[in-house]
């Protein structure tokens, strides 16, 4: 086994094996269909893809996308956090039972949501009856609609962020500025908020970058009105459906690069909580395995 | 009185003391702001959470226990319950091979070109649903790519099985590697050494050392993929072509019924993938529990 | 033997982290390697192993060579730090591991797991998982599973560190009495001193990758070879003493061409009384009580020298060493029943045993013509990193003077140095660095003599100076061109006596090689392929060197780094105490 340029030398079998076989696995199935999609839109010429681009349909659908999706990641930072922040500090019955459903936005289909919100939501539904005589709001089929479906399925993506931050933020901090006469907004503003800061971040563009490609809950829920509650991914599958393959192709290309944009972004800023976390501290440790020939696992 | 949190069993794993205790004397303001938080935290997820759920199975019984009986009776919810059983069959083994595989080679090895690897395998997650069954249609279907080649040797992807597999393999594609990553990396490799020194082969090292120490892992990871492999819409909707009783998989029968007023019917079939999903929560807490008391 | 390693090299980023470690084991021998962290004992044990490949070097076990067979097939047993139980399987299951895999027979299996449970004394622990055992428990079955097949041999990487105290002193009496029974060959790691005394049969003490010193506890404790090895195992007062006809002296009065060495005085040897008279041993100077620490069976003291006393090797600060050195002193209850002292006191100072490292380099002095540049040049990155690791003085001494000082005299390499350098060399210097002020550590160094007479002792200033650098090391012999073919043997035979005299009276392990050529030229081309080299020379005879010669190298527009030894000037037996 000898070193290479490429990789340290390891006593541990199947690397070639199981590397090769990682990437074949991702080429063939999700770089190779990428490609695919690139090269599609490649075939557009630039007016064609300008003017399927920037549409007005197509305009009205990204600020319906982005801003719904921005005002339910925003709603989740704040309510994500209360939960989160409810918890891992407070013991009450039931928590575990709480703790547990966070998660079901992960586990339950999109389109289960998306009826369900609607049942719900919807002016003879349960709590759409109620919105509807109190405040006179509509929430079904309206870009408020939207917001509740996106505000579901990005819930779990904050509070599983932040709270390892908040079960990892030191609470004698806390109580050693409550020792030298911080009061409680002053700990949460100047404390608590710093530490859990980069995680919070990251919880939100995490859900904001799910929001802005959701469809299937958004679908049944939105009414799907053209300008008004249109979202782009509906776009592309109205354009698929009249086989507007150029076209659906472009906005898919727009939305690709937004993807890779808010990937770019979530890793930027775990590193940056990494950055963060890892203070001063097992120097030794470090040291040890330097000497090691393989050094400690890499980041997560 | 000691707060409980996630991941408690890893704290406790590194012989960490308990990270804070609650106090003794509460001070009766302090009291209050923990109760208003509490109420707005369950009132919050009561209403996003627990409303839709109920409302489910409020409209799947609305007419009662026959009727809902009676609406998986219809040979189309039938053949769309065996696609997404036979989808599921064939992307969750894959991927999970796929996720010990990559597990290993990332896990294990230094090498270079790692954190992009690490990045591209997440990159399905940053997807929206309807750009992996675009990018499908656009490898495969009529207009596509490969197209005309699969046209010509009469081979059907899109709008039929092959095609929401491989929508459904893209979309689940990093869950189990995502989930055993971090375990494996964490673990080290101080035991598969010790089994080498031991004198295992490869095969044996794994079947006995590494497999049974990733185990829950392994088992979190696989059901969350399934979860997401039965429950995927966005994607299969786009290359389903939606064909009653040949292309459509059960979250596709759920809107083509609803879509049809046929509430009692769609919210049958949307109570079985909730059903699901509640199984697959109550194993994934189990599953904690277990890795918690194991390490403990 | 049981275990021979063979100039044994590991690199990691480049850098050797293992460099030219050559080592045997005997036959049922409890070898205990000991360092620092970062010294590279984990990284050889696990080369050992087979768990970490190696660069450079043979590796045998058994009369076999195993330098290209994997871990699988080495046959060894092998304990880790954290044990590396598998945690799913109960401790049974654990030690037969080794013998499933070799498709034993499960009635054998079962009888060999009894037999090694009631070895570590856990019989009924047969169930349980690890996660229920304690730390020194798992530490047993470790052991217990790593025997399970039979080994010959037996290697365990820190098996104590992290276990506390209490239990870890229980589990060395296990691990000893285990060793003892079953005669097996047993190489430990460790960080600890204490344990390498209660478990070696031999210490092998590493530092920055190299095996600096190998012997018996005893003979490590009260003849060490090196700075780094006296001050390691317990501690030392390192003193600048000279050599003279009377013995060791820390004062320069009396003695007109002072030798200077290295003295080691443990802090038990040191004898206290009230005067000069009283003082039963070799008195040394006078000093006063500045700290008293009891604790417990002895008594800790620190002294603090008269400034005109004994000079400390330590670097300090000049401001310090002014008001006189400060000496380690521990003393026994006898000892402070006999003579009690308080803070302020003033003590006569006497030494009952004094050992002087055989170390050729015993201090260094910064030589330039002006203040700020003997700063600078004791700044030199080389000189500044030997000053820390072999804990030693840098001088400075400015301006004309008669005579090099005592020790290993630095000057800067650069216009006019070769003369400079010559000149020391003709006025007393012994040896002489050459050193560029920018210049970083060399990563190798190139050791060439200009005749055979000074071979010894540049193999000897070359071994010290490498325990304290880890750098590459090459022997240089040049074959001149034009020398007849006779001559070729001759040199042949002064490469492999180099080689094995290098290993046998310096534990200096390096490589060799044979070049047709001229001198200058090949050094050059040597010195050359490497950008951080630097030149380790020897002579007999520094006369018949020319300052243009030297010139080449040390005046060239990139200087190189150069050590001349003058063997004319070095006794270089080696002084036993």
């Amino acid at each position: 086994m000898p070193s290479s340029w490429f990789r340290q030398p390891s006593i541990l079998p199947g690397f070639g094996l199981t590397l090769g076989f990682t990437t074949f696995f991702l080429s063939a199935l999700v770089l190779l269909p990428l490609a695919a999609l690139v090269f599609k839109t490649t075939a557009l010429t630039w007016s064609e893809f300008v003017s399927t681009v920037l549409d007005a349909r197509a305009l009205a659908s990204y600020r319906l996308s982005f801003g719904a999706a921005l005002a339910a990641a925003s709603v989740n930072a704040v309510f994500g956090f209360v939960v989160a922040w409810s918890l891992v500090r407070y013991e009450f019955p039931g928590r575990r039972f709480v703790d547990a459903l966070i998660d079901l936005p992960f586990a339950l289909p999109t389109a289960v949501s998306g009826i369900a919100l609607a049942a719900v939501f919807s002016p003879t539904g349960w709590l759409g009856v109620r919105l509807q005589e109190a405040f006179g709001v509509q929430v079904a089929y309206t870009w408020l609609g939207v917001v509740v479906a996106l505000t579901l399925i990005g819930l779990p993506f904050v509070v599983r962020s932040v709270q390892p931050a908040l079960v990892e933020a030191q609470r004698d901090l806390e109580e050693a500025a409550e020792t030298l006469g911080a009061g409680p907004f002053y700990v949460f503003r100047r404390i608590i908020l710093p530490a859990v800061m980069p995680a919070l971040v990251t919880g939100f563009t995490m859900a904001f970058a799910r929001g802005v490609g959701e469809y299937g809950s958004v679908v049944f829920i939105s009414g799907n009105l053209p300008l008004k509650t249109e979202i782009t991914p509906l776009l592309i599958v109205i354009k698929l459906e009249q086989f507007e393959y150029g076209g659906a192709a472009a906005l898919g290309f727009v939305m690709l690069l937004v993807s890779f944009l808010m990937l770019f972004s979530i890793n930027l800023t775990q590193a940056w909580s990494r950055r963060r976390q890892t203070g001063t501290g097992g120097t030794q440790r470090r040291q040890e395995r330097r000497a090691r020939p393989r050094p400690a696992p890499g980041t997560q | 009185m000691r707060g409980r949190d996630p991941r408690q069993g890893l704290n406790e794993m590194a012989g960490a003391a308990p990270r804070y205790q609650e106090r003794k004397h509460v001070a009766p303001a302090a009291r209050a702001s923990r109760a208003a938080l509490i109420f707005v935290a369950i009132a919050f997820l009561g209403l996003l959470l627990l409303a839709p759920l109920g409302a489910v199975l409020a409209q799947a019984f609305a007419e009662g226990w026959r009727v809902y009986l009676e609406s998986f009776d219809n040979p189309d919810t039938l053949a769309a319950i065996e696609l997404t059983l036979l989808t599921a069959a064939i992307v969750v083994p894959a991927n999970t091979l796929f996720g010990i595989a990559a597990a290993w080679a990332i896990a294990k090895f230094e090498f270079r070109g790692k954190s992009l690897l690490i990045t591209l395998i997440d990159l399905p997650f940053a997807i929206s649903p309807v750009i992996a069954g675009l990018i499908f249609v656009m490898l495969f279907g009529a207009h596509g790519w490969w197209g005309q080649w699969l046209q010509d040797h009469d081979i059907q992807v899109i709008f039929a099985v092959p095609g929401i597999v491989l929508a459904t393999a893209f979309v689940t594609f990093p869950y189990v590697a995502r989930e055993l990553i971090p375990l494996m990396q964490q673990q080290g490799s101080e035991e598969e050494e010790a089994a080498i020194t031991l004198g295992a082969g490869p095969w044996m090292m794994f079947a006995r050392v590494t497999l049974p120490k990733i185990r829950w892992g392994l088992l979190y990871g696989v059901i969350l993929c399934n979860a997401r492999a039965m429950g995927e819409f966005g994607a299969v909707s786009v290359v389903s072509g939606h064909i009653r009783g040949l292309t459509t998989t059960m979250p596709l029968q759920v809107e083509i019924l609803y879509n049809e007023y046929l509430f009692v019917a769609a919210f049958a079939v949307a109570s079985v993938l909730a059903l699901l999903a509640i199984v697959t929560l109550v194993i994934k807490t189990f599953v904690e529990w277990r890795a918690d008391r194991r390490t403990g | 033997m049981s275990i021979v390693l063979d100039q044994v090299t590991k690199r990691y980023q480049g850098l050797p982290v293992v460099n030219d470690v050559s080592l045997n084991v005997r036959q049922g021998e409890f070898l205990v390697l000991l360092g620092p962290s970062g010294s590279g004992k984990s990284t050889l044990l696990r080369a050992i192993a087979g768990l970490t490949d190696i660069d450079h070097g043979r590796i045998s076990l058994h009369g076999k060579d195993v330098t290209h067979l994997n871990a699988r097939q080495r046959e060894v047993g092998f304990v880790f730090q954290h044990y590396a139980l598998f945690r799913h399987m109960s401790i049974g299951d654990n030690i037969e591991f080794a013998l499933r895999v070799r498709r034993v027979k499960a009635s054998e299996r079962r009888a060999r797991r009894r037999e090694l449970l009631k070895l570590v004394a856990l019989e009924d622990m047969d169930d349980r998982l690890p996660a229920q055992l304690s730390g020194g428990q798992q530490q047993r079955v470790a052991v217990a599973r790593a025997l399970a097949h039979r080994p010959e041999v037996l290697l365990m990487d820190e098996p104590f560190g992290a276990l506390d105290a209490k239990i870890r002193e229980g589990l060395r009496r296990t691990i000893r009495e285990i060793q003892r029974e079953l005669q097996i060959t047993t190489i430990l790691v460790t960080h600890d001193q204490e344990e390498a005394f209660a478990l070696a049969d031999r210490i092998g003490v590493m530092n920055q990758g190299r095996l600096l010193e190998c012997g018996r506890p005893d003979d490590l404790y009260t003849r060490p070879a090196t700075r780094f090895v006296s001050t390691f195992l317990g501690a030392a007062n390192l003193l600048l003493g000279y050599r003279t006809s009377r013995g060791v002296r820390f004062d320069r009065r009396g003695t007109d061409t002072p030798r200077e060495v290295v003295a080691v005085l443990r802090p038990e040897e040191v004898e206290l009384a009230v005067d000069e008279s009283q003082v039963r041993s070799n008195f040394v100077g006078h000093g006063e009580v500045e700290e008293v620490l009891f604790s417990g069976a002895v008594e800790r003291l620190r002294v603090r020298m008269a400034s005109d006393g004994p000079v400390p090797v330590a670097p300090g600060r000049e401001a310090i060493s002014s008001r006189g050195s400060l000496l380690e002193v521990s003393r026994t209850l006898p000892e402070q029943r006999a003579f009690p002292v308080a803070r302020g006191l003033r003590v006569a100072v006497g030494a009952r045993r004094i050992h002087v490292l055989p170390t050729p380099i015993s201090s260094f002095t910064a030589v330039a013509p002006t203040q700020a540049q003997a700063e600078q040049l004791s700044d030199a990155p080389l000189l500044a990193a030997l000053g820390a690791r072999m804990q030693t003085r840098v001088a400075r001494q400015v301006g004309e003077v008669e005579r090099a000082p005592p020790g290993m005299p630095v000057i800067a390499t650069g216009p006019g140095s070769a003369r400079a350098a010559l000149w020391q060399l003709q006025h007393g210097a012994s040896q002489l660095l050459c050193v560029a002020p920018a210049a970083p550590v060399p990563q190798k160094v190139v050791i060439h003599t200009l005749d055979a007479a000074s071979r010894r002792a540049t193999l000897a200033v070359a071994a010290s100076l490498l325990r304290h650098v880890a750098a590459e090391a090459v022997y240089l012999v040049i074959h001149p061109g034009a020398a007849p073919e006779s001559e070729r043997a001759a040199h042949m035979r002064e490469l492999l006596d180099a080689r094995s005299s290098a290993l046998s009276e310096h534990g200096l392990d390096m490589r060799t090689e044979l070049r047709p050529g001229e001198v200058m030229e090949e050094l050059q081309r040597e010195l050359g392929a490497e950008a951080h080299a630097m030149l380790v020379l020897g002579t007999s005879r520094p006369e018949s060197i020319s300052w243009e010669w030297l010139g080449s190298i040390l005046e060239s527009p990139t200087p190189r780094t150069v050590l001349i030894v003058n063997s004319s000037r070095t006794e270089t037996a080696v002084e036993a105490a």
